[in-house]
Order: structure tokens, then C-alpha cells, then sequence
């Protein structure tokens, strides 16, 4: 019953391979293109071209190849273990003095750093082959899902202009139509949110052998990344529906709408005119599923910005708009007449 | 099915009545021509009988129920104006209608587009308005549908692929099943459909067996000495539905009888009698537009 809106399904699925192709030749064409700086001799070699600075290179029992750079004038030694596409795990230990003010531990991507001192020593811990969080593929994956649900969020205005005639001809009731069509949207979207998670995961394992972590907050962001898309889709469907007439404007001016509304929000309401525009964007504000997405990071020491209860509360109201938008778009679609 | 029953169904957009306690029952099999001026309420007639539309009060009943979705597999439809999708090839809108209907016979599908010389492979988009009409036409006969709702299935065709829907049309109701279709030309009205109704301004205002109706139906017409004439009660006579005075001429529609009426002209004192026989067109133009009729057949009258 739903076969055009697989095909447009398709269609859209199509276009976005592409473009994910695309980035995937780049990050190759990158990765051959920096394949001489990512041999362990190329490192070796840069680290070791300081003054005074004897190298030592052996191959551990396991296959790891061990790099020991040692700066006696320095007082520093520096120990590379070379897993290959495992990652490397580098020590420095240098004097403290020496070393910058700042203690941080850093996880950016697979790198993680971890500093301790010990004395008039410090050593730093570098792992390239730390878990990555799930949270920075979602990033993307989320933007992505959210381009193709504007993309795909009009399939009964669609049909209202100018196809009514076959889709209400068709021997199935209006409501499993409209749920059908949507669910492959739905679909789309799911797989589109896939596709780009697996585009990334080629991406960087061009590079290194990446592990994913979707514990705590990762899992978190799974969870939003899947919902706020749904979400957005449904309240675009629901808007497309009742104004099919001009739904490519509907579409058109969704971001930018959102993007106003959420920026009014944020005006300082410092005399009436600006308490006044900032309470009523807000109002409309609350109707947007994308004013619930969080901008809550993981920190260095693993706490996120907001408590549990207030992602699940989140949560729940991009499932209820979802379902809302969902029950309206159906509920416009039961009522139109050719 | 059996019937289609339409019974005084109301339809209004606003304070337009589309159709105006509109009823009419077509039968089970045949060939059923839906006529009527422009804006006379066809489609939307079409639009309720199919669910497109909902009727402001009355019904529509297919075998004494009312439409349900499971019921449009035996209804196909080819509507007035091209519904296909541009973007779509004419073979995705076959895989398209497989997959919604059951009966759907591709092979017989392709037969026809082959008869009507479409390509298959190509969009919707690239198609002639014609071509459009010829695809549509294909997928709602290969669907084997027992009933057949055609508004406006010549439109856009050349007179090769009219000839050929005329040919589907008559095949269908020879196989039993009930084509009801509209059209502006009334010839092939005349050539397809065993029964007609005249619509205007949202009701019937003529019904029956098109041979009923043209075998039945006579214009008399009389010439007098001057304009003071008198018909002596011949127009309240039953059989006579309509009467035109045009200065000394008065034209009679006369559903019976044409010969007596005529006698009784020629006793009123009418110098010259005539009956003339109307076609399908004339009574059209008769239940529609009375004026236009008459004229119609003067001029015939004077340029034989």
C-alpha cells in the first residue's frame, strides 16, 4: 500500500549514500595522504630528532612494538607501545617543572590523557585507543536524521496535492494509510541515523580500530538521537498536513523558525517589549522537540550537566510529541476530501 | 455487486450545493454515460461515490451497504485529471497498483500500454496529457474491478485510442461488469452507454435507455399564418413536456404520441407541420438548455 512512499524512501536514501560516499573517499584520500606521519618509524623518528635524545626500539613478545626515547639532560623519558591498529600507549614522564600548568584529564575521541604527578615528577598517560563516545557519532548522526526527516515530512500533503484520487482509492482504511506511510518515514530516519554512524565508524577506522561506548551518557544520547528526529518528523507531518496546500514552505521555513523562536528565548527581558517577546517565543518554544535536546557534555571527571530524572523527563516529552503530532497529522488525514 | 444506489445525496462547499438531493440507481452491468454541462456536479458525484468526498446528507449504497475500503478492490477508478506521479516511471505505477490490488493483471496491463503505445520505462512527467490518460485507463481496466468509474476517459486521447476505451468500456459490460463514465462528447455516449442520466446544477433532470429516450422523444413543430395563434389546449396535453413560441412557430417536445399531436397542430390552424426526430445530443441539449435546443435545430432545419 505504501509503495510510493518506499520509493521516496528510497530516493532519499540514495542521495545521503552519496554523500556519504563522498566523505568516506575524503577521509581515504586523507588517510593515504598522512600515511607517512602515522607509522610508528615516522613518529619515532620526529620524537627522537631532539639533541641528546637516545632511542631504543624493541619488539615486546606480544608483537607490540616498544619505542623508549630517553633525554638524560632533560630528565625525561618518554615510552611508546605501539599496538598497531589497536592504538598506541605512550608514557611521559619528564619533571614537573617542565611540564604546562594546566591538570587536566582529557578524553577527546579515542584519546585519552590522564596526568599525575609525583613528586618533582609527572608523568602523563596518552591511550590512542580509548572507547570513543557514543555521544560524538550521535552528534552528527542525530543532524543527519534530522535533515532527512524535514526532508521526508510531508507524505500526506504530498498525496493531498494532486494524488488523493489514488491513495484514497486504494482498499485500506485512511488511518492504516497514514500510519504506513509514516512508518516507512519512521524507517528512513532510523536508517539514515544507522548509515551515518556506520559512515563515521569507516571514517575513523581508516585510522585506528575504534570502540564505541554507549554506557551512561552515551546511552542517553542514543536514546535522544533517536527520539528528537522522530519527534521533529511527526510535528512537521502533523504542520504539513493541515497547511498542504503549502507544505514546501512548511518545510522551507522549519529551521529557520526554530532557530528564531530559539533565539528570542534567549533575549534578557530587560523592559516589557523584550519580557514580552521573550515569554511568547518561549510558549512556542515549548511545542518544538528540539528546544528538549539537551546540550549536556560529558565532563573530564564524568559527571554530565543535568540529573537523570531530567533526561528521562526529557524523554518522555519527545515521545508524547511524537505521538501527539503523529495522532494529528492522522487525525487531518481522516478528514480530507478530494 | 448489483446495484449503486445514490440516494438523495446533498454535497455543498460552502453555500454551493455540488449536488442538490441528487439520486439515481445504476445497474449491476453496462454501460452507464453520466452527462451534464460543465460545473453540473459529474465528478463530484464520482468524488462521493468513491469516499473522495462526503455527502452533507443522504447515501450511497453498493449492494444495499455502504462503501467500505475492502469494497474499492472491485471499484477502479480513472480520474478526470492525471493523478500520476511525475517523478515515478509507468512501470513503478504498475508495481504500484500490484501491490494494492489483488487482481491486478500486469500482462493485461502492458497489453494495453502497448495498445496505446506508451513506454513503460519512461516518467510520468514525459508523457503527453494523453499518455497520462491512456496509463490511467490501463491500470483500471488490468485491474479486473467489477465496477468502473470513468470521469472523462477520452479526454486527451486521440480518435484511435477513443475508439479503444469505447472497445474496453463495451468489453467490461459485456463481461458483466457496470462502467458508469462521463464525457462531454455525446457521440460516444451514444456508441458505449445503454442508459444515460442528465445532470444539471446538481440533480437528475433526464434518466433512461438511450434508445428509450431518442425512440420516444420528438420535437413537432408548427408554422402559423401570424403570431396570434392558438394551441387550443394541445400544451397541457401529457405528452407534451415542452412548449417554444417564436413568433409564428412553436416547437413541441413531445415524449409520445407525435404524430396525433401533430394532426391536432394542423386543426389549430398551423400552415406547415413537421416532425423531426432528435439524436442523443438534442435531447441533452433539451434537458440542459432548452434555448440553446431550439435554436440548434432551426439552424439544422434551415441549412438542409
Amino acid at each position: 500500500m505504501n509503495y510510493v512512499e518506499w520509493l521516496r524512501v528510497r530516493n532519499c536514501l540514495r542521495i545521503l549514500l552519496i554523500v556519504l560516499a563522498i566523505f568516506v573517499v575524503i577521509a581515504i584520500a586523507l588517510r593515504i595522504t598522512v600515511n607517512r606521519y602515522m607509522s610508528s618509524e615516522a613518529w619515532i623518528a620526529h620524537m627522537a630528532m631532539r639533541n641528546g635524545a637516545k632511542e631504543t626500539q624493541t619488539v615486546l613478545p606480544d608483537g607490540t612494538k616498544r619505542m623508549i626515547v630517553e633525554d638524560p639532560a632533560d630528565s625525561t623519558r618518554i615510552v611508546v607501545d605501539d599496538h598497531g591498529y589497536a592504538g598506541r600507549h605512550v608514557v611521559i614522564t619528564e619533571p614537573s617543572n617542565r611540564a604546562h600548568d594546566e591538570h587536566d584529564n582529557v578524553a577527546v575521541g579515542s584519546v585519552h590523557v590522564v596526568e599525575s604527578r609525583n613528586g618533582s615528577m609527572k608523568t602523563t598517560v596518552i591511550d590512542t585507543d580509548g572507547s570513543v563516545p557514543m555521544i560524538y557519532y550521535m552528534g552528527l548522526a542525530d543532524f543527519v536524521a534530522l535533515m532527512v526527516a524535514t526532508f521526508l515530512a510531508a507524505p500526506l500533503a504530498r498525496e493531498i496535492d494532486g494524488h488523493l484520487d489514488v491513495a484514497l482509492t486504494r482498499p485500506c482504511s485512511r488511518v492504516r494509510y497514514a500510519l504506513g506511510v509514516m512508518g516507512a518515514d519512521v524507517a528512513a530516519i532510523l536508517a539514515a541515523s544507522v548509515l551515518t554512524i556506520v559512515a563515521l565508524y569507516c571514517c575513523q577506522l581508516l585510522f585506528e580500530s575504534p570502540r564505541l561506548d554507549f554506557s551512561g551518557i552515551n546511552a542517553r544520547a542514543v536514546a535522544m538521537g533517536v527520539a528528537v528526529p522522530l519527534a521533529w518528523y511527526a510535528m512537521l507531518c502533523a504542520a504539513t498536513t493541515w497547511f498542504a496546500r503549502s507544505f514546501g514552505a512548511v518545510l522551507g521555513l522549519s529551521w529557520p523558525i526554530a532557530l528564531v523562536i530559539g533565539a528570542l528565548t534567549l533575549i534578557q527581558p530587560g523592559n516589557l517589549v523584550a519580557l514580552v517577546i521573550h515569554d511568547v517565543a518561549w510558549a512556542i518554544s515549548r511545542l518544538d522537540p528540539l528546544t528538549y535536546v539537551s546540550t549536556a557534555m560529558p565532563t573530564s571527571d564524568g559527571t554530565v550537566s543535568y540529573a537523570g530524572a531530567d533526561f528521562a523527563l526529557r524523554i518522555s516529552v519527545e515521545a508524547c510529541m511524537f505521538v501527539a503530532y503523529g495522532a494529528l497529522a492522522v487525525w487531518r488525514w481522516q478528514r480530507v476530501e478530494a | 455487486m448489483k446495484t449503486i444506489t445514490i440516494d438523495n445525496v446533498r454535497k455543498t462547499y460552502g453555500p454551493v450545493a455540488a449536488l442538490d438531493g441528487f439520486s439515481l440507481e445504476i445497474p449491476s452491468a453496462g454501460v452507464f454515460g453520466l452527462l451534464g454541462p460543465n460545473g453540473a456536479g459529474k465528478t463530484t458525484t464520482f468524488k462521493c461515490m468513491l469516499g473522495l468526498a462526503r455527502p452533507t446528507s443522504g447515501r450511497i449504497l453498493y449492494d444495499g451497504q455502504p462503501l467500505t475500503p475492502a469494497m474499492l478492490e472491485r471499484i477502479a477508478y480513472v480520474a478526470e485529471r492525471s493523478v500520476l506521479y511525475d517523478w515515478m516511471t509507468v512501470a513503478e505505477h504498475m508495481e504500484m497498483t500490484r501491490r494494492a490490488f489483488a487482481n491486478f493483471d500486469p500482462r493485461q496491463a502492458l497489453e494495453l500500454l502497448g495498445a496505446f503505445n506508451v513506454d513503460p520505462r519512461r516518467r510520468a512527467r514525459a508523457l503527453s496529457k494523453g499518455m497520462r490518460t491512456a496509463v490511467m485507463i490501463a491500470l483500471a481496466f488490468a485491474r479486473n474491478a467489477e465496477v468502473l468509474i470513468l470521469d472523462e476517459p477520452t479526454s486527451g486521447l486521440d480518435p484511435v485510442n477513443q475508439r479503444t476505451v469505447l472497445s474496453l468500456m463495451i468489453n467490461e459490460a459485456a463481461k458483466g461488469n457496470c462502467v458508469v463514465f462521463s464525457s462531454h462528447q455525446i457521440g460516444q455516449v451514444e456508441r458505449a452507454a445503454e442508459q444515460i442520466a442528465v445532470m444539471d446544477r446538481g440533480r437528475v433532470v433526464l434518466r433512461g435507455l438511450v434508445d428509450d429516450l431518442k425512440g420516444d422523444r420528438k420535437i413537432v413543430e408548427g408554422v402559423f399564418p401570424d403570431a396570434h395563434f392558438i394551441l387550443d389546449g394541445i400544451a397541457a396535453d401529457a405528452r407534451v413536456a415542452r412548449v417554444d413560441r417564436t413568433e409564428r412557430i412553436v416547437r413541441l417536445l413531445v415524449t409520445g404520441g407525435a404524430d396525433d399531436i401533430a394532426s391536432r397542430l394542423s386543426a389549430a390552424g398551423a400552415m406547415g407541420v413537421r416532425v423531426l426526430d432528435l439524436n442523443l445530443e438534442d435531447i441533452f441539449l433539451y434537458a440542459v438548455s432548452p434555448t440553446t435546443a431550439t435554436t440548434d435545430i432551426v439552424v439544422k432545419e434551415l441549412s438542409s
